[in-house]
């Protein structure tokens, strides 16, 4: 009982950074049915604008953290003006396809400027491990379970409680219909990109202070595909759903399956409840019903 | 008239002593394969610490007793497939005669070629593999009579490290190891031997745990050690500079307290102090080459020949690198370099025992190999090795401290790895 608590409690800590990589891709995707594939890249671009300003520039972490999300921020809305902005009115696939593309140009030029060797990552963040008895609870994952839930309800307030919020809301219903009242549907857009890209670089930021940061470190920005696929495309809601799903089933599997020979599997297991999960809802759990006619 | 006949008779000699040219000057050519880019990272050290090694052979190192060395130098970044297309490709444009040696780094670089180097081409081979596989005692020079490795097997490294708990295993009963192996053939390259000795000299292995590369967590493994009660944990199979060491070295320092943390040659050394910190400290590993770069670098032990000289070779050639470190493209660890010194090294040395022994061809480069005895220029603390066994079965155990001191108000590691043994020669231990 002790080791199903341990890897459940293990599995929602992890589980809630999944949720926050989950979230950057919902909000562009109900904006705009494009999936974000370069999220890895963005996630590694995040932690490495922290890195400089809190490792290298030596900032306090209070003020080196906003101003890191702030240049992220950036960055996505540089992305968005830059490769997205001139694809409105075309297909998301077009859309989608172009962020394949950026994957690889971001990629290269994160190598170019920091090179591809592992930097040190370490927060010193004051240590609040919990242990009860056998359970271990790290203070690392603790802090980054807690600041992405915390990101999370920001985001969630930004969109339910602003006019900002309404607005964004309002561009992911229809963006036609939202520039017929007036909104500005591609600055908000803007916004939406520039949002998503702080979400992921929280989630680096978390993940890199787990062991150390490195260009190629954007592979765990994949662990959003089953997250947002379980919780359905275009739910806030299922991407935190779906981040504690995948959170705990990769945790329960590396507790009782790969201790029997199955190394690796913790990587495979998600997918195969995304199977699950999409033979049943093929929306995912609390992906909006689409009926085309035809 | 007369001018004309010396003229042509001078334009004659020309020609006859131009087109006989290159049967005259026998050609040295030697082809050097490291993974310098591609999925382990920039590493473009190796290369360096081999183009400055080559280039002071040819001039000032004397070459091969007055002779040049063509060296080519390819970057099989990490791929086997590129690593054996090159080599056919050198075999293909060189003739048997000139093209006398060649090295590789990996494993899987090794294994596609055994016919092609072994049978077909008979060519030395150096190698920066430690394959137990290959060099140990199912394979070695009976099987694989043209394979080299420049270091002792990773099964000798781990009995070394097995041994060094039964004779320094201070608590009751008998200690009790756990293995952290990586799920790939360099992770399960060693422990079965090291299982079998362990078993044999009393010592008891209460785990054995697959971590992959691709973690971001390691609290499952280190609570399964915990259940094991193991007090000795082996982590094999990884590299010191990867994310998933730093991953592994931060959680066991919280959830294995108490336990003494080893590992083998890629984990002892200058990169995990700088992504594990202080999580590093206490750490015991082997390592086959001497501890080359400390944290700053400027505290780097200079007792020991070969590092003195390859941190000078640095200095000469690559000053800008050397001073950078791991910003802007300098060497982030001298023990690249000093690997790709290393080569140049002892490829000059084979060849010119080969040369003055009158056998400047494959067979006599092999000869030269296989009767070797060298001191490395003093890589062993004066200690002499053979080459019977196609390895260099010299290896050291290390102790690593690292301390946190604060810079500029952060706080920042300082520190290495250092010798807590001698060097040990593993072809003189009856296991």
């Amino acid at each position: 009982m002790v080791d199903f608590i341990q890897a459940v409690g293990s599995g929602v800590l992890v589980g809630l950074i999944y949720a926050l990589l989950g979230l950057g891709i919902v909000v562009i995707f109900k904006a705009s049915e494009a999936f974000n594939f370069a999220i890895g890249e963005f996630l590694v671009i995040g932690s490495f604008l922290f890195y400089v300003l809190f490792f290298d520039l030596r900032l306090p972490f209070l003020v080196a953290l906003p101003l890191g999300l702030a240049a992220s921020a950036l960055v996505g809305a540089l992305v968005e003006r830059l490769t997205i902005k001139p694809l409105l009115g075309r297909s998301p696939m077009s859309m989608t396809i172009v962020t394949l593309g950026l994957g690889f140009l971001l990629r290269a030029t994160v190598q170019l400027f920091f090179g591809s060797h592992t930097y040190s990552f370490f927060l010193d963040l004051p240590d609040i491990t919990l242990e009860l008895g056998s359970l271990i609870f790290l203070s690392d994952p603790i802090w980054a379970g807690m600041l992405s839930l915390a990101t999370f309800g920001l985001v969630l307030l930004l969109l339910f409680r602003t006019r900002w919020g309404l607005a964004i809301r309002a561009v992911s219903e229809s963006q036609a219909r939202s520039m017929a009242y007036g909104i500005d549907a591609r600055l908000i857009l803007l916004v939406i990109w520039a949002l998503s890209a702080t979400c992921i670089a929280v989630a680096g930021i978390m993940i890199s202070n787990f062991g150390a940061l490195a260009a190629g470190s954007g592979i765990v920005g994949l662990r959003a595909i089953p997250v947002v696929l379980i919780g359905g495309m275009d739910s806030i809601g299922g991407a935190l759903l779906g981040g504690l799903i995948v959170g705990v089933c990769e945790s329960l599997v590396a507790a009782y399956i790969e201790p029997h020979g199955m190394v690796g599997f913790k990587e495979v297991a998600p997918y195969i409840l995304l199977l699950l999960v999409l033979f049943i809802r093929p929306y995912g759990l609390f992906g909006t019903v689409r009926i085309e006619r035809v | 008239m007369k001018a004309k006949t010396v003229l042509a008779a001078l334009l004659a000699a020309a020609m006859v002593l131009g087109l006989s040219g290159p049967t005259m000057a026998k050609k040295i050519v030697v082809l050097s394969q490291f993974p310098m880019s591609g999925p382990v990272g920039s590493l473009p050290e190796f290369g360096w610490g081999y183009i400055d090694g080559m280039n002071w052979v040819n001039t000032e190192g004397g070459g091969v007793n007055g002779k040049k060395i063509n060296w080519y130098l390819e970057d099989f970044r990490y791929n086997p497939t590129v690593e054996v297309a090159n080599f056919n490709r050198y075999c293909s444009e060189f003739s048997r005669d000139e093209f006398l040696m060649a090295t590789g780094y990996i494993t899987g670089g090794l294994k596609p070629l055994i016919k092609k180097v072994n049978v077909e081409e008979k060519i030395p081979w150096l190698d920066g593999s430690y394959s137990t596989e290959i060099f140990g005692p199912e394979g070695g020079p009976s099987k694989y009579p043209y394979y080299y490795s420049l270091g002792a097997t990773y099964g000798d490294q781990i009995k070394v490290l097995i041994k060094w708990i039964k004779e320094n295993h201070k608590g009751k009963g008998r200690p009790r190891v756990g293995f952290v192996i990586s799920p790939t053939a360099w992770g399960r390259d060693g422990p079965p031997e090291g299982i079998e000795y362990a078993k044999k000299i009393g010592v008891d292995v209460v785990a054995q745990i697959e971590y992959p590369y691709t973690a971001t967590d390691a609290t499952s493994q280190c609570m399964a050690l915990r259940k094991a009660k193991a007090q000795y944990v082996i982590y094999h199979g990884f590299s010191g500079a990867g994310s998933y060491t730093a991953i592994f070295f931060k959680t066991a320092k919280k959830i294995l307290k108490g336990v003494q943390l080893m590992g083998t040659h890629y984990t002892t050394g200058r990169f995990p102090i700088l992504v594990c910190q202080d999580a590093f400290d206490g750490y015991i590993g082997v390592a086959t080459r001497p501890f080359s770069d400390a944290v700053p670098r400027s505290q780097t032990p200079m007792d020991n020949p070969m590092v003195k000289l390859a941190h000078e070779f640095a200095k000469k050639y690559r000053p800008e690198e050397y001073k950078k470190e791991l910003k802007g493209g300098g060497i982030k660890d001298m023990f690249l370099y000093m690997e790709g010194l290393t080569y140049a090294l002892i490829i000059q040395e084979v060849l010119k025992r080969a040369d003055k022994a009158g056998e400047l061809t494959r067979e006599g480069v092999k000869k030269a190999l296989d009767n070797m005895v060298w001191d490395f220029k003093g890589m062993f603390g004066g200690k002499k090795f053979s080459y019977k066994s196609h390895t260099i079965p010299m290896l050291r155990i290390f102790k690593a401290k690292v301390k946190m001191v604060k810079v500029g108000g952060r706080m920042v590691p300082t520190g290495g790895v250092y010798p807590i043994s001698d060097w040990i020669n593993t072809d003189e231990i009856e296991w």
